[in-house]
């Protein structure tokens, strides 16, 4: 099977198109293709994953040839791969499953299933591709996906914005990920890791330029995973439907920007200054994401906030040398964020709202939902034995090793924080008494359907952690490992801080919102301008309103009045008039803001007037002028080219 | 023989008269035509240096079929076009049509 | 001067004379005539320079189908301008104005001139080389094997303008007035 590898990609285009071509005589029945072609998808992706134990493959040929750039089509599967292609297919099938209940009579059902598996193509594309060509191709084709699902109710103008944004936002990245591999590629002549791997490993490349590529791929992940100071768009993307949210903005698409810098870490090796960088800017997301989460209430704000710091945690992991371990934590992340997602889809299922403060006391309606959203809660907060705890010991042990202890520290705040954070959600949801009783009345468990896959990915939140644990003798750091592997030697200390810390952020949370030994309201009184600081997200969003929104609109006036000056001379008399007169209101305009576009529009319009006497209409004045350039152009060759 | 450069002035001339027509007429059809004898003098060209450089090989003629293929569809659809229009505007008269006017 | 050449200043004299007289001729009809008579000198043009089957293919698809289809459309047209052709004023009193007479005529003045002065610089060897004897199965073998594809193409192009031609002038029962 992993001959054929690439077939796991294809299948869920198959899909697509099937869905795409018969939505409308498939009706609900489109569910049944998707998960179908993704069941088929996962036991491949399992196939392969067990052939990938004994060794490598790597397949690639010239799909175009243009001059001497050659752009190849291929694919590979090592450890990396085959390990993502089991967390792709897993959560894409759980996805597609519980989404049968959640978008039960939703408008545009089809639509939905037929994005979740382009997307799903997409990503596993992605992870199969051995060449930043297809990479690039995937990236942008998850992009598209993510900006549509987002937009999933556009009659919603907020979830429009949001798709918009997240459409924007991730391409300021994009353009840095495509910048680098053009810049990769004209120093190296290919396209495909391992070759340019080899290159900059062999010490062809300039270490200045290798450094600036490495940074310039990773602005694409910092994009695509949601970092400072490109995470805005990720927390409102959550105006998507919730399972979506789920695949793509908690599980899969938002960490491919860490699978990008894993997949490149032969380039990021090679620059200390790189890594460095990633890690600094992933202890920093982690910290200042988790602080944010703390203070949010929509339980879907806090599980995005929660994603961008666990994101931050794995390119912490990254940046601090051990490719294992942000790996590792992906995988785990996957599952157990995927598992919150889906859990508190079945809550907003239940209740209808994303409040956390219109719920309260739901554990008693709606138990199989509480048990599992209790266990990723576990496996989030780093609860020893769960999935989360040995993976973000693997990432502070790392952070340890490495030289700067700072991002120790930063890691086990975010620890801290991200204990806390989460206990608060999961007393504020299941207990404590009803807070809108008429909602608590008419809460019901989710169908069948949707708990199931909740139980699944309980079970794998649990448990997925232990093949990097002590007790399997990490044979997940083993299995994944850059180059020989140099995994840093366990340290007890970092265990203990691990867990105390995790166990302190628990505590506290029990403390303020169960068992109210500091109260809420008084602790907001008395920390007024933090809270308000950490409730309005550091002002991120504000402050790219006012310096690129307004900075824009200031620098198209500064254009507009240069435009004025340059335009000046060719104009006629009338329009040259119009201009001074416009000129003037300009100015005018310029004291009174809100009266500078009709300004420009004027002067516009004058131009338009004058240019238009160009444009006479008559198809043969074009032709005359065509050919008298022609003559002209003859003349030249003639008197130049001799 | 013909000298070579006989068949290139008469076909020079040609393409100007075709050019000058174009530009001068005021019918539509006119027009076409004026294009039809540009395409013909384009013709000439292909076969006088098909006839002269290479005279083994026949692709001068082939590249004149094919624009004689090409001037057949646009003779075609430019007299559909202009029927068109003067049905819509009353008249083949192409300087009353300026609608691609700024 | 020997009879080919002889025969070559006839056929090119009918030629352009032929043409001059469609831009200036007063009727859209006459012009069309005098278009038909203009291929027919470029056909014997053709003629001269060995190119027989091409001669033949001229006089079919120019003379036989070209002409014959600008004159049934201008006879059978309905609009009236067309039909009679009267819509312009005559030649020599517009030549006289810029639009329609000098910049044109100092354009294509302008072209001629400038070819011809670079065919003058130009130096083609021509090839010694006894013409083909028979063009028409030389062109038939290449049609069919060298340039197979581009005659495809052009089949499909002609079908394209076949269609497109009949939907632009197809009689639409106006529904929208």
């Amino acid at each position: 099977m992993i001959e054929q590898a690439w077939i796991i990609a294809i299948i869920p285009i198959v899909a697509w198109l099937i869905i795409f071509l018969f939505a409308k005589a498939l009706k609900e029945k489109v569910a049944y293709v998707g998960i179908l072609a993704m069941g088929i998808s996962l036991l491949l992706s399992v196939l392969t994953f067990s052939e990938a134990l004994g060794g490598t493959v790597e397949k690639s040929f010239p799909w175009a040839v243009v001059g001497d750039i050659k752009i190849p089509v291929g694919f590979q599967v090592d450890p990396l791969t085959a390990v993502m292609l089991l967390v792709i297919t897993i959560v894409s099938l759980m996805v597609q499953i519980y989404s049968v209940g959640y978008m039960h009579g939703d408008v545009r059902y089809a639509k939905y299933y037929a994005i979740v598996s382009l997307f799903s193509a997409a990503m596993l594309g992605l992870v199969l591709a051995n060449n930043f060509f297809w990479l690039v191709l995937s990236w942008e084709i998850m992009g598209l996906s993510s900006y549509l699902l987002i937009s999933h109710w556009y009659e919603k103008p907020e979830a429009a914005a949001a798709g918009m944004k997240a459409f924007i936002t991730t391409r300021i990245g994009d353009i840095g990920l495509l910048l680098g591999t053009i810049m990769l590629f004209v120093y190296t002549h290919s396209f495909e890791f391992n070759v340019i791997a080899e290159k900059i490993h062999a010490g062809e490349i300039n270490q200045g330029i290798v450094t600036v590529a490495a940074l310039l791929v990773f602005a694409g992940g910092v994009g695509k995973s949601a970092q400072f100071p490109l995470h805005v768009w990720l927390p409102d993307a959550m105006a998507g439907p919730t399972p979506g949210s789920a695949l793509i903005h908690a599980a899969t698409m938002v960490a491919a920007g860490v699978y990008l810098v894993a997949r490149a870490y032969g380039i990021f090796v090679a620059t200390p200054y790189a890594l460095f960088w990633v890690a600094l800017i992933g202890g920093f997301t982690a910290l200042f994401a988790a602080t944010i989460a703390t203070v949010m209430t929509d339980i879907k704000k806090v599980l995005a906030y929660s994603t961008v710091s666990q994101l931050g945690y794995m390119m912490l992991g990254l940046g601090a040398g051990s490719y294992t371990a942000g790996i590792f934590h992906l995988m785990t992340h996957a599952f157990f964020k995927s598992l919150l997602f889906l859990g508190s889809g079945s809550v907003i299922h239940a209740v209808h709202s994303q409040e956390m403060h219109e719920m309260g006391g739901l554990r008693k309606k709606l138990p199989i939902t509480y048990w599992t959203f209790l266990i990723g809660t576990a496996a989030l907060a780093g609860i020893p034995p769960f999935s989360g705890f040995w993976s973000k010991d693997e990432i502070l042990l790392a952070a340890y090793r490495s030289p700067y202890p700072v991002l120790f520290w930063m890691g086990v705040a975010t620890a801290g924080l991200t204990a806390y954070y989460m206990t608060r959600a999961v007393i504020l949801t299941f207990f404590g008494q009803p807070r809108d009783h008429h909602k608590y009345e008419h809460a019901h468990e989710s169908p069948p359907v949707m708990t199931v896959p909740l139980v699944i990915l309980a079970t794998l939140a649990a448990v997925s952690g232990l093949p990097g644990s002590p007790f399997l003798h990490n044979a997940f750091g083993e299995f994944v490992k850059f180059g020989h592997g140099h995994e840093a030697e366990p340290s007890s200390f970092v265990m203990i801080i691990a867990i105390s810390a995790a166990l302190l952020g628990v505590l506290a949370g029990v403390a303020i919102y169960g068992y109210k030994v500091i109260s809420r309201e008084k602790a907001i009184r008395s920390w007024r301008p933090l809270y308000l600081v950490l409730k309005n997200k550091y002002y991120v969003d504000e402050f790219y309103m006012a310096i690129f929104v307004r900075g824009t609109v200031l620098l198209a006036e500064i254009v507009g009045f240069f435009d004025r000056y340059i335009i000046d001379g060719l104009v006629n008399l009338v329009g040259w008039l119009g201009m001074q007169l416009s000129f003037l209101s300009g100015l005018f305009d310029k004291y009174v803001i809100d009266g500078m576009v009709n300004g420009v529009a004027a002067i516009t319009m004058a131009l338009g007037n004058s240019a238009r006497r160009l444009q006479t209409g008559f198809v043969q004045s074009y032709a005359i002028t065509l050919f008298a350039g022609v003559v002209i152009g003859l003349i030249l060759i003639q008197l130049i080219g001799g | 023989m013909i000298p070579l450069f006989y068949v290139l002035v008469v076909s020079t001339l040609l393409f100007a008269l075709g050019v000058y027509g174009a530009l001068l007429s005021t019918n539509a059809i006119r027009i076409l035509m004026s294009i039809e004898m540009i395409l013909n003098a384009v013709n000439l060209n292909l076969v006088g240096f098909g006839r002269y450089i290479t005279p083994s090989d026949p692709r001068g003629q082939i590249f004149a079929i094919f624009v004689m293929t090409v001037a057949a569809a646009e003779a075609a659809v430019g007299l559909a076009i202009i029927l068109v229009i003067a049905r819509r505007y009353g008249a083949a008269a192409i300087d009353r049509v300026r609608m691609l006017k700024g | 001067m020997n009879l080919q050449l002889l025969a070559f200043m006839i056929l090119s004299l009918v030629t352009l004379g032929a043409a001059f007289k469609v831009i200036t001729a007063r009727f859209i009809t006459h012009a069309a005539l005098y278009l038909a008579l203009s291929f027919v000198g470029v056909a014997g043009l053709f003629l001269l320079l060995n190119a027989d089957f091409l001669a033949a293919v001229q006089l079919l698809v120019y003379v036989g189908a070209i002409t014959t289809m600008l004159i049934f459309a201008v006879m059978l047209s309905q609009v009236e301008e067309i039909r009679q052709g009267a819509a312009e004023e005559g030649f020599w009193r517009r030549i006289l104005s810029a639009r329609f007479g000098v910049i044109p005529l100092a354009v294509a003045a302008a072209l001629a001139g400038v070819i011809l002065y670079l065919y003058r610089f130009a130096n083609w060897k021509a090839v010694p080389v006894a013409p083909d004897p028979n063009t028409t199965r030389s062109i038939g073998q290449a049609m069919f094997t060298t340039y197979l594809i581009p005659f495809e193409v052009a089949s499909l192009v002609l079908l394209v303008a076949m269609i497109g031609a009949i939907v632009l002038t197809m009689k639409k029962e106006d529904r929208s007035r």
